[in-house]
């Protein structure tokens, strides 16, 4: 059994690798070509996707698509970095309702990028000072749950607790400060509360890119300390895995992805919740196969968020565009509902 | 293969776990660890498995202090079964068994080599988990997951194989097949295997060395027929009993506690 059960694992993953595969490279391509100027989703493809092969199509298409290939690429790396930081989140408190969002370090973050831009507002000139300032918000807030969870009794719906409150609390200091910011970087500060991946500039795309894929294969390569993990602390002993250090080691990788995607596209909650529980799913809770599996779901939730603000803004022709972490919500926030009503009474 | 505990002192902040442990054992030599509940039978056992440590006293694999080894090394050689795993993020049984594999692998390396998929194969076919190992493991009843985490023990092909309470939840049946195959891999492989257990007809069964244990400290030591005796047991245990003999075996009957509940 334990063979053909494997090859069976093996098999989804693989299936499951390639159908989400096509379906971001489909969603990427309807992203672009959804805009105030329609273009037609083939001549997209070949624009983007065909153009390494000496494929040329007509000069508006290709310029049009450029320009709106950053604004699909950030949503598409903030939601596989979202996810990735969402998995490793559920695995180290081994809590299945983690998610960077819920445990308050999304808003920690995004509390020290506002503090940052108020005491040193040529800050926001350098993607990486942001970067920066954000990971130590997110260290900040993964140190305030886990202390304050463990007042509480450690359990899991003591983390729980203890994370929505911490979440609560900053997410109202960042509404102050980021409304005071509102002065000294003139754009509405929605787009930073609640995300929007409409303002990432090309040449800052390199810094959200590289550490995600970076951090992924990281992940990757310790599969199995994380599977180990799973069973407990004097389990991965056994096995010769110190459990501290994977604990330490996951909460700053999950720490710096939430913080990169903070300094780029503001808070998007639930994607980091539901993508691994997808993943998990789809082929199981071994990392191997769920990091990649995770990440590419994470990618297409968000791409579809992102077509779903675009739409809604050319269709309800209001000024601005609504923030992506609205969207994410509304798909999200009854997934965490079902997974409420399904575990926490067990 | 042998091990020797010398001296061996544990405490827990400021109680005192263990006093002044010492024994020996040697490989294929089933021991079973018997004493009441709180007399450290399982702090014995997680002390030998390096899960606990010492605050005096040393433990010696083959004339190597364990202290000395690396985490990695000790996790090829010793198993220690845990009767508590978490099982919060759901996984399969399978998924659980590859794990036990990997003290033999290459951390950092991808594939799943075929051999070791078909000792997961073996092992599980003869526990009778064979249909389970695509069931997740919150799913299980407390006798299946007993099965799968002797499984697992057996699975990671261990030196030195430690056993806390095989024989809870198990029904009559599995009490019998599971401790009779243990005893079979153990003396085919040359395994230490010491098995902490509350039942003392199991132990007279399959026991080549019984230690007695109260109080953090060791009271007898022997083969089942010289420790298992009405004056230890009364004295340990602090309940009248009698001793049959059925098929040349002693069996344990508990007769009456000596001291009431209440009346003291």
């Amino acid at each position: 059994m334990a063979l053909p059960l494997y090859e069976r694992r093996v098999k989804h993953f693989f299936i499951s690798l390639t159908s989400l595969t096509m379906l971001i490279v489909f969603a990427f391509t309807l992203s672009i070509s959804i805009g105030p100027a329609m273009l037609s989703p083939v001549k997209v493809f070949q624009a983007i996707f065909l153009k390494p092969f000496g494929h040329t199509v007509e000069g508006n298409v290709e310029v049009i698509s450029m320009l709106r290939l950053s604004r699909a690429l950030a949503s598409l790396f903030c939601g596989a970095s979202l996810a990735l930081a969402g998995l490793l989140m559920q695995t180290i408190t081994r809590n299945p309702l983690a998610d960077p969002y819920i445990f308050g370090l999304s808003s920690t973050a995004l509390t020290a990028v506002a503090l940052g831009v108020i005491l040193a507002p040529n800050l926001m000139v350098h993607k990486v000072y942001v970067v920066l300032v954000s990971f130590l918000g997110a260290m900040t807030g993964y140190i305030l749950t886990l202390s304050l969870s463990k007042l509480g009794g450690g359990s899991s719906l003591a983390m729980v607790l203890a994370g929505i409150a911490i979440a609560s609390l900053f997410s109202g200091v960042s509404h102050i400060l980021l409304y005071i910011v509102q002065q000294v970087v003139k754009t509405p500060y929605v787009y930073m509360l609640m995300g929007s991946a409409a303002t990432v500039l090309q040449r800052d795309l390199q810094f959200l890119a590289f550490p995600t894929m970076l951090l992924a294969v990281l992940t990757l390569a310790f599969f199995k300390p994380l599977n180990a993990y799973l069973y407990g602390d004097e389990y991965a002993k056994q096995l010769g895995f110190s459990p501290t250090l994977v604990r330490d080691l996951a909460a700053f990788v999950a720490a710096l992805l939430t913080a990169i995607t903070i300094s780029f596209v503001g808070i998007v909650g639930f994607v980091g919740l539901a993508a691994p529980h997808i993943a998990r799913f789809l082929v199981g809770s071994d990392h191997k196969f769920s990091t990649p599996i995770t990440m590419l779901v994470g990618a297409l939730i968000t791409l579809l968020a992102d077509i779903v603000v675009k739409l809604v803004s050319m269709f309800a022709g209001a000024v601005g565009e609504l923030p992506l972490g609205v969207v994410t919500a509304v798909i999200g926030a009854p997934f965490l509902v079902y997974l409420i009503i399904k575990k926490v009474r067990e | 293969m042998r091990i020797i505990v010398e001296g061996l002192e544990v405490w827990y902040n400021s109680t005192q776990a263990l006093r002044n442990v010492t024994f020996e054992v040697r490989e294929g030599e089933m021991t079973y660890v018997i004493g009441p509940n709180g007399a450290g039978k399982s702090t014995l056992l997680k002390t030998i498995a390096s899960i606990v440590k010492p605050r005096v006293g040393a433990v010696y694999i083959d004339g190597k202090l364990l202290s000395r080894l690396s985490p990695r090394e000790l996790g090829k050689i010793i198993v220690y079964v845990d009767p508590q795993i978490s099982k919060t993020i759901p996984s399969t049984v399978l998924e659980f068994l590859l794990t036990a594999r990997y003290p033999h692998q290459n951390t950092l390396g991808f594939s799943m080599p075929r051999q070791d998929l078909e000792v997961i194969e073996n092992v599980s076919k003869q526990l009778n988990i064979d249909h389970l190992l695509s069931r997740r493991l919150d799913q299980l009843s407390s006798g299946e997951l007993q099965r799968v985490l002797i499984a697992r023990a057996l699975v990671q092909r261990p030196k030195v194989l430690l056993l806390d309470e095989p024989s809870a939840f198990l029904d009559l049946r599995y009490r019998l097949e599971i401790l009779d195959y243990i005893k079979m891999v153990a003396k085919a492989n040359r395994i230490v295997c010491i098995v902490a257990i509350h039942d003392l007809y199991l132990a007279s069964l399959y026991a080549d060395k019984v230690v007695v244990i109260n109080n953090g400290e060791i009271v007898a030591v022997g083969t089942p027929g010289e420790v298992l005796k009405e004056d230890i047991l009364e004295r340990v245990y602090r309940v009248r009993i009698s001793l049959l003999s059925i098929n040349g075996r002693r069996v344990v009957i508990p007769l009456e506690p000596i001291e009431r509940i209440g009346l003291r």
